[in-house]
């Protein structure tokens, strides 16, 4: 008997506990969440909205501008996260090894671009892109052009410019994950691959990768969801230009809410829509990747 | 199962609490005149528009000593945000009681937001702002707009610079868009500079055309009119053939065009008048500067030598506790005072749009930056031309649209196809 009324009293202390943070929870997540879906199946302008059923979600697939930004946002998708992924991986393996002098130096620099603004990153890469800026200065130095090219007013060059923004900024947040992960794996693993005449990339390959496939599995999902919200980079480089060919999807959603007539109802069908893309990209991930 | 409905019901009334705080009623205060009164002013430009609040404030408090202006930067891209999140969430207790509005971005928000802003209708006597200014900010038959600043355009051009061309002022006056490409020819082929700098894919040379032909993106039913729409389609033709004969230098950004017309990189400008403070900012070329009219469409019979771009007017806002000292204020400044534009002309070149204050003899001043023209007189004679034209809800729309167009057209596209696309993105976007 005096034991249920302990764990009673347990149990309720721990309720106190809980309740700060999922009240927390409830308020600032899921609430507005269930908030934005409602939201989202309104149309109008302003405050005027009306219930408009799936009607945004029906819009999406005529609206070209929206259409073109998902098409932007995975080409930046399919070419920025393998690359950056991949120079991750190798910066990782490199710092892990035992026998490098000064670790704790480069693995500064290699996290150092995550300590920066994402504003005052773009910032920087933009002016390196303008016509006279570093870039061109230095390919014409180096006789590879021969006038300055307009990088940022050209459809292909500004995709190119995002890019790279993106990855000299993101792929030593990866790396760090990618050394935890190394870390846990086990050195006599190495060892006896070694023992056996194993080659560094052999055992690169056959030991390091499928060990760090979680990890890796988790790094993919977090920048494909990162990529899909891509929002800082493209509005400080290009605001979206030339015409939309390097809008995000964020972008769109903040045009709409914040630089024409405010469309709220259809701005949260598109959030929306990223929502649903970054579960289907993960569900597919996992399905791919995390068969243990 | 008890458990789970206290901390249903917890829940419950912590988001009643969070939640409700925002709705309590804001009860207009009774009306002692000499009662202290602040009032909360948001406008951008601490060297212009910020002066020359702070210059009104003023000369406000010789008038009535009791009301305080406080007057809070706010770049205009956050001003936009700010108003349309509070105006949405019906939160308006942190909205100030006067803001300044781009001209172009009237419309668009007294139409979603009809009952945010005061109409000045009855209340304040507009006759004497310039009637293309006033117009602006009408909507429906009602004003909302103080006009501010005026955005009537003028051709800023380097006198030395065109001379070592061969070339005065007075050739590029009344002159057409087709005959400034081929004096930007000569220009670049004797001296080596381009004419004239712009951002890239920024449509502002063709928002500069379509008005000086009193025509928009729109027509006179609200409707999208960007596909034929034959002055759109010759000025794309034009900016593209500035840009491909070398006579307009592309600019990333609006730091870099500004730095083109400081550091001497191009000949001239064409913009709004209020570029004058940028122009005048740098020292050293003081003497080399001078002022002329706007180009026109040759082939568009309608166009003339005169145009607008920017500009921008003072709102009240509903929210406001003092409604009628927000209007007073703005009646017996920026609406009744010589004086303030007396101030703030020389000072940071705000131009007036309230026609009492061109008659003021610091107007005629000649300006010794612009080798000793009288620079404010003429701007203030091509403000009176300027043709009217409405922006309309979906300005921004529009604008964005025809941006895209621009740089198809600067890829090689073609410019039928260009503006059919841009027409079809408008038409969705007004769609609901």
């Amino acid at each position: 008997m005096a034991q249920r009324t302990l764990t009673k009293r347990i149990n309720r202390v721990g309720w106190l506990f809980v309740i700060p943070a999922t009240v927390f929870i409830f308020v600032l997540n899921f609430y507005p969440m269930v908030s934005a879906f409602l939201l989202s199946l309104q149309s109008g302008r302003g405050n005027n909205l009306k219930y408009a059923g799936l009607r945004n979600y029906a819009r999406l697939f005529q609206d070209e501008m929206f259409l073109t930004s998902v098409g932007n946002v995975i080409t930046y998708l399919v070419i920025q996260v393998p690359i950056m992924l991949m120079a991750a991986l190798v910066l990782a393996t490199l710092l892990n090894d035992p026998k490098l002098k000064g670790k704790s130096i480069f693995r500064t620099f290699i996290f150092l671009p995550c300590a920066t603004s994402l504003v005052s990153s773009a910032m920087i890469f933009k002016s390196f892109f303008s016509i006279d800026g570093l870039a061109n200065n230095a390919l014409m130095a180096l006789g590879i052009l021969k006038s300055p090219l307009s990088w940022l007013t050209h459809p292909v060059w500004a995709k190119f410019v995002i890019i790279l923004t993106i990855t000299w900024r993101w792929t030593g947040y990866n790396t760090v994950f990618y050394l935890a992960g190394l870390q846990m794996i086990d050195r006599s693993i190495y060892e006896s691959a070694r023992i056996d005449g194993a080659s560094s990339s052999r055992q690169f390959f056959m030991i390091t990768i499928p060990l760090l496939k979680p990890v890796i599995l988790l790094t993919t999902i977090m920048s494909t969801n990162g990529t899909l919200q891509l929002f800082d980079e493209v509005r400080n480089i290009t605001n979206g230009g030339p015409g939309i060919a390097t809008l995000s999807i964020s972008q769109y959603i903040y045009n709409l809410s914040f630089i024409y007539n405010p469309q709220f109802g259809y701005a949260a069908a598109v959030s929306y829509a990223i929502l649903v893309m970054v579960a289907i990209l993960s569900f597919i991930q996992i399905k791919a990747g995390g068969k243990r | 199962m008890k458990r789970t409905l206290y901390i249903a019901l917890t829940l419950l009334l912590v988001m009643t609490a969070v939640f409700g705080a925002g709705k309590g009623e804001v009860k207009p205060v009774t009306t002692d005149p000499d009662a202290p009164v602040t009032l909360t002013v948001w406008c951008w430009d601490p060297t212009f528009n910020i002066y020359a609040m702070n210059e009104a404030a003023k000369v406000y408090a010789g008038i009535r000593p009791n009301v305080t202006i406080n007057v809070v930067e706010t770049p205009w891209d956050d001003l936009q945000q700010k108003l349309i999140t509070s105006l949405s969430a019906k939160a308006t207790g942190n909205l100030p009681d006067i803001i300044l509005m781009q001209d172009n971005a009237i419309q668009k928000n007294v139409m979603t937001y009809p009952d945010a802003f005061v109409s000045l209708t009855g209340k304040m006597d507009l006759s004497q702002f310039a009637q293309f200014k006033v117009d602006v900010g009408t909507v429906d038959g009602k004003n909302y707009g103080v006009p501010f600043d005026n955005g009537a355009t003028g051709t800023f051009i380097r006198r030395d610079i065109i001379a070592r061309a061969g070339l005065s002022v007075g050739d590029f006056t009344d002159i057409t868009w087709e005959r400034f490409i081929e004096l930007g020819k000569i220009v670049k082929q004797k001296t080596g500079i381009p004419l004239i700098s712009t951002v890239a894919n920024e449509p502002d040379f063709m928002m500069i055309m379509l008005q000086s032909a009193g025509t928009w993106m729109f027509d006179s039913q609200g409707k999208a009119y960007i596909k034929d729409n034959p002055v759109l389609k010759e000025a794309l033709r034009l900016t593209k053939e500035m840009v491909e004969s070398g006579v307009c230098l592309l600019v990333p950004d609006w730091n870099a065009y500004i730095a083109t017309l400081n550091n001497g990189t191009v000949a001239s400008t064409i913009n709004g008048c209020w570029i004058s403070g940028s122009i005048q900012a740098e020292k050293s070329q003081s003497g080399n500067w001078a002022v002329t009219n706007t180009p026109k469409l040759g082939k568009i019979p309608s166009s003339v030598n005169y145009s607008s771009q920017g500009g921008s007017g003072w709102m009240v806002m509903a929210n406001s506790k003092h409604p009628d000292v927000a209007i007073d204020f703005l009646a017996q400044t920026f609406g009744g005072s010589i004086e303030l534009y007396e101030t703030i002309l020389p000072t940071s070149g705000a131009i007036a749009t309230w026609l009492p204050a061109a008659s003021s003899s610091v107007y005629s001043m000649p300006i010794e930056f612009f080798g000793g023209q009288p620079i404010y007189e003429d701007l203030v004679s091509y403000a009176g031309k300027v043709p009217n034209v409405k922006y309309g809800v979906f300005n921004y729309e529009a604008r964005d649209a025809v941006a895209r167009a621009l740089s198809d057209v600067m890829q090689g596209g073609d410019i039928d196809t260009a503006l059919a696309t841009a027409q079809k993105s408008v038409e969705f976007l007004m769609m609901e």
